[in-house]
């Protein structure tokens, strides 16, 4: 989840009258995770639902809502302005849509300009899903010549990018530079691509791979503009009502940019009106409280709230689209009620709970296990193929992978638990002998469909550990745990000795295997003393 | 005196009365006992000052293979004397006759032994003996010491006579035709106080009550699956049933049926373990299919694809297996559960596991509050002995509203959070055709597992550590 750093000498100016002990501790009761804390700043985790919150403006906002110094919604004001923006139809195959917005006369230090590069990084993140979704462009008003337009452009075509002193090609932006061979594959090879040029002629922006160094913002720009460009039309404006937000809490003056052109409008940053129940809100939360109060609890969350009839009439502003319904309106009430006078009530219940039988069955075997002497070890389901397969010196073939596995010890799902356990007696060859572990867990196969079916494994290592000593293990945990008869039938196996192993049936089937573990893989796993082992799949034999 | 002595002790004793000086080897012989029990009962002996043990280092030497050779053949200075015992030789003829490293190195050493004469003239060089038999050298009388087994290394550096031996003995080890084998080795022998003791009148029905014993290990469940057990028994005791389901689920229950949009970056696999090339072949039924779908493009605005939900994953929540049942059940009153393993393609840390176990409970009912899911979160930290419990807000992609617990660890000084919670969305329940609220609250097990048995690192649940899981206190 997004972090934000938030310098407390800044936070408490822009909240107001209030003490920084009062603000940290609020923050939580927000839904802000706190993770780290020092004298001069906090860095807290945000959900991504709230990407208003992705700068101290926003937070701020929050935070004089539930301390009572500002409440209501915090409306975008919006002027309108001279500024044009066409789209080309040619747009319409590659990025369709393009939304944009000025900010006047506003102030831009350095710890804003971190906060809005945060911001924007956050959007990208999240809404714009890595860019591709939408992407935003934020510029310096003063440096472009209006009106602008939102086209395409051949591979060929020139301008200096953000960061560079040069002009380069699109072409050598797309393959020598981070952020185009990073993001270039969001174009999928396209012949032309998006670019947005202003009145003479000059490139303002090249979405969603990267801005020209002509509009970049700095501490001395006084205007700006915001374009965003994206694949749907709403994500567009989801994304521009954040930033909007968050420039007009900054101090600056929104200014309406008109839009035209491939079925691209002027977007409508108004805001949204929804209905919530007062019963509803009370059915929910657990209480019996008026409406008033509800209406109070709202408007701490910076939402706008009157009563009508059995209802309470909700203004929601533009950039909380993360509020879908009614439920979403409830959690407002009950952060703005305040979570900690939610008193807990224990429900009655007549119900009658239980293990599952699977469950149950499991417990008694593994405290049989535990009573013939056994220890309990816990391996993973996700094992490295070179202890499946490797260290058992048989081919791998028929396994099932996962996809870009981040560890290679948790790349393929195992087919059986023995293989495990003979890493963990490898892991402890130090510790006294007898070493005796078992493990029951599941294991994989696959057909047309994958199979998954339990499996008990047992092991026995020490000096004169040997086949009988485990035959009596395994006749006995069948019998004294489920009253099943086995018989042990000679055969070979590659985890075990030759003329040292059997197939184990049991109700007329192969169950599993048994047997001393066959030299070499000892010697695979260095381990210096004898090893014997069963293992019988549980599916099918205890359950069914 | 009496002295309580176990039959090992009296073994040592008596055979030290018996020769005053023994090493362990000897002991082992002269006792009957086994080298781990003479080990044992010196360490024993040693502590009640009845025994003294010295360690020394003595020091072997052998021929190495090249050596006995050598002494079957002799030194090529020796091989050089036979052959002039038949007339002096020219350096070539000598040459000849030994091989070329020999002959340097039996010229030098025979010039040195002042056994030969070399001789000079216009046209040849000529090798002659000084003395008809020359008498053995310092490095023969060595070489044939070791081969008897009579070499003392020590004597020849107290005596100056020997000094030339010495110097034979560096040469040739020098060579490589000795080894040099080092052996350290405990001399035992008894006390003043030990000597007094007379082990036939100690009584035999006494044994050493006081003396330290060989641990013991109790076999055991794993701790992780007490706690685990622990929890399952809490849960049947506050009213809930348990479901399984399996650790291999398609998309769609893991994700769809939760309303999270398939462009969402939890589904990447760089979260999630997809299974290489496994397609569900029925996910839900077409109902079920129709509604999901719907309320995606309703919802989230784009193209829903079947083909998407049906990609096989390891179930990245225990919460599909719940979703699942309860779109197939719809109850309209139900205390259900869900426990077990969940996949997270994540790098393994001391806080991150790529597997570990979580648990979810869920409450159907028309009349179930947020406030009674606070109140049981509460009844049931209360029972797994965690009594400080507070909320805060948080998000959740498919309940509205949601919180998470806290929870005050003493040992830590501080508040954890623990499982989080919330109210199934109406986007989640609603397509599957579920009417009533749905309380769900859960988390990781491991977390609260560590809690208990004082751990920092949650690998230590997974590395089988004998000497962890022997020793891990049960009752904690």
């Amino acid at each position: 989840m997004p972090v934000v750093t938030l310098y407390l000498d800044r936070l408490q100016r822009l909240v107001g009258k209030t003490s920084k002990e009062k603000i940290i501790s609020a923050i939580p009761f927000l839904g802000l995770d706190i993770e780290e804390q020092t004298n001069q700043y906090i860095r807290v985790e945000y959900s991504p639902n709230r990407p208003d919150y992705a700068t101290d403006f926003g937070i701020a906002a929050g935070l004089q809502g539930l301390l009572g110094i500002k409440k209501g919604v915090v409306k975008l004001d919006v002027k309108r302005g001279p500024y044009q923006l066409k789209a080309d139809q040619s747009v319409k195959k590659i990025r369709p849509y393009v939304t944009a917005i000025v900010a006047k006369n506003g102030n831009l230090d350095d710890e804003t300009i971190r906060q809005l590069i945060t911001l924007q990084e956050d959007l990208h993140f999240g809404i714009g899903r890595n860019r591709k979704k939408s992407s935003i462009g934020i510029h310096d008003l003063d440096k472009i010549e209006f009106p602008i337009r939102y086209t395409t452009a051949a591979k060929e075509h020139r301008f200096i990018p953000l960061g560079s002193e040069t002009e380069k090609s699109i072409s050598e932006i797309l393959e020598n530079t981070e952020v185009g061979i990073q993001y270039g594959k969001l174009l999928e090879n396209a012949e032309s691509v998006p670019i947005i040029l202003d009145a003479k002629g000059n490139t303002i922006s090249f979405p969603p791979i990267i801005n020209s160094a002509l509009t970049t913002v700095s501490t001395s720009t006084k205007n700006i503009l915001v374009e965003v460009t994206a694949t749907d039309k709403n994500t567009a404006e989801d994304t521009l009502s954040v930033v909007a937000a968050t420039l007009q809490n900054a101090g600056f003056l929104l200014t309406s940019v008109q839009i035209s052109g491939a079925n691209n409008t002027t977007p409508s940053l108004k805001t949204k009106k929804m209905s919530l129940g007062v019963e509803l809100a009370n059915k929910i939360l657990g209480l019996k409280t008026s409406s008033s109060v509800i209406l109070a609890a709202l408007k701490k969350c910076r939402l706008d709230a009157l009563p009508k009839r059995n209802s309470i009439s909700c203004t929601i502003p533009r950039f909380r689209f993360d509020i879908l319904g009614p439920m979403d309106l409830i959690e407002e009430v009950a952060l703005g009620y305040g979570i900690e006078n939610l008193k807990p009530t224990l429900p009655q219940s007549s119900a009658v709970g239980q293990k599952n039988i699977v469950t149950k069955q499991l417990d008694l075997l593994s405290k049989i296990m535990v009573g013939l002497g056994f220890t309990e070890a816990l391996n993973s389901s996700l094992v490295s193929k070179n202890i499946q397969y490797g260290m058992t010196n048989r081919d791998s073939f028929g396994f099932i992978q996962v996809v870009e596995s981040k560890s290679q010890e948790h790349t393929i799902l195992r087919d059986m638990l023995l293989p495990s356990l003979l890493d963990t007696l490898s892991r402890n060859v130090h510790e006294q002998y007898p070493q005796k572990l078992f493990e029951i867990g599941t294991v994989f196969s696959a057909d047309d469909t994958i199979k998954e079916e339990l499996s008990l494994c047992c092991i026995s290592a020490h000096k004169d550990a040997n086949y009988s000593e485990i035959k009596s293990i395994l006749q006995s945990t069948l019998k004294t745990g489920f009253n099943i008869e086995c018989e042990t039938k000679t055969s070979t196996h590659f985890c075990f000795a030759k003329g040292k192993t059997a197939d184990v049936i049991a109700k007329n089937s192969k169950v599993g295997a048994i047997g001393e573990i066959d030299p070499a893989i000892v010697e695979n796993f260095k381990l210096r003393m004898p090893v014997v082992a069963f293992e019988i799949k549980l599916s099918g034999l205890i359950f069914n | 005196m009496s002295q309580v002595l176990h039959p090992i002790e009296k073994k040592i004793i008596n055979a030290l009365k018996e020769t005053e000086k023994l090493n362990i080897e000897e002991l082992e012989q002269k006792t009957d006992l086994s080298s781990d029990q003479v080990r044992r009962g010196i360490e024993w002996l040693k502590l009640k000052e009845l025994a003294d043990v010295i360690e020394s280092q003595e020091t072997k030497h052998n021929l190495s293979s090249s050596g006995s050779e050598v002494l079957k053949s002799g030194l090529p200075e020796r091989k050089l004397v036979h052959l002039l015992k038949e007339g002096p030789k020219s350096f070539d003829e000598a040459k000849q006759s030994l091989s070329e490293s020999d002959f340097h190195a039996a010229v030098s050493n025979a010039k040195r032994n002042d056994w030969i004469t070399i001789d000079k003239d216009d046209s040849t060089t000529k090798i002659s003996l000084k003395v008809q038999d020359p008498p053995q050298s310092a490095e023969e009388k060595v070489l044939q010491e070791i081969n008897q087994g009579n070499f003392d290394q020590n004597a020849l550096y107290h005596d100056k006579s020997q000094h030339e031996k010495l110097v034979g003995y560096f040469r040739l080890k020098k060579l490589g035709l000795i080894e040099e084998i080092v052996k350290k080795s405990k001399t035992i022998s008894l006390t003043e106080k030990a000597k007094d003791i007379d082990t036939s009148q100690t009584d035999l029905a006494e044994i050493d009550v006081v003396a330290s014993v060989p641990a013991t290990f109790v076999a055991r469940a794993h701790p992780l699956k007490e706690v685990i057990n622990e929890i399952r028994e809490i849960f049947a005791s506050l009213g809930f049933t348990e479901v399984l389901g399996n650790f291999t689920q398609p998309s769609f229950w893991n994700f769809d049926a939760l309303f999270t949009p398939q462009d969402h970056p939890a589904r990447e696999m760089q979260d999630t373990f997809y299974i290489k090339d496994s397609v569900a072949d029925k996910i839900a039924s077409p109902n079920q299919i129709k509604q999901v779908s719907k309320s995606h493009k309703l919802g989230w605005r784009y193209n829903w694809s079947i083909e998407e939900a049906k990609k096989m994953v390891l179930r990245t929540h225990t919460t599909c297996v719940t979703i699942k049942y309860l779109a197939d059940q719809k109850p309209d009153e139900a205390r259900i559960f869900s426990l077990g393993r969940v996949f997270r393609n994540e790098k393994v840390s001391y806080k991150h596991l790529a597997e570990f176990n979580q648990v979810e409970g869920i409450v159907v009912g028309k009349d179930v509050t947020l406030r009674d899911l606070m109140g049981l979160q509460q009844e049931f930290y209360r029972k797994m002995g965690l009594p400080k419990v507070k909320f805060w807000p948080t998000f959740f992609p498919y309940t509205e509203p949601s919180l998470q617990s806290m929870v005050y660890n003493e040992r830590l000084g501080k508040w954890v959070e623990l499982f989080g919670m919330g109210i199934f969305r109406p986007e989640v329940t609603k397509p599957l055709g579920i009417t009533k609220p749905v309380l769900a609250w859960g988390g990781g097990i491991e977390r609260i597992a560590m809690l208990k048995y004082g751990l920092d690192d949650v690998r230590e649940f997974y590395n089988n550590n004998l000497g962890w899981l022997r020793t891990a206190i049960q009752c904690q």
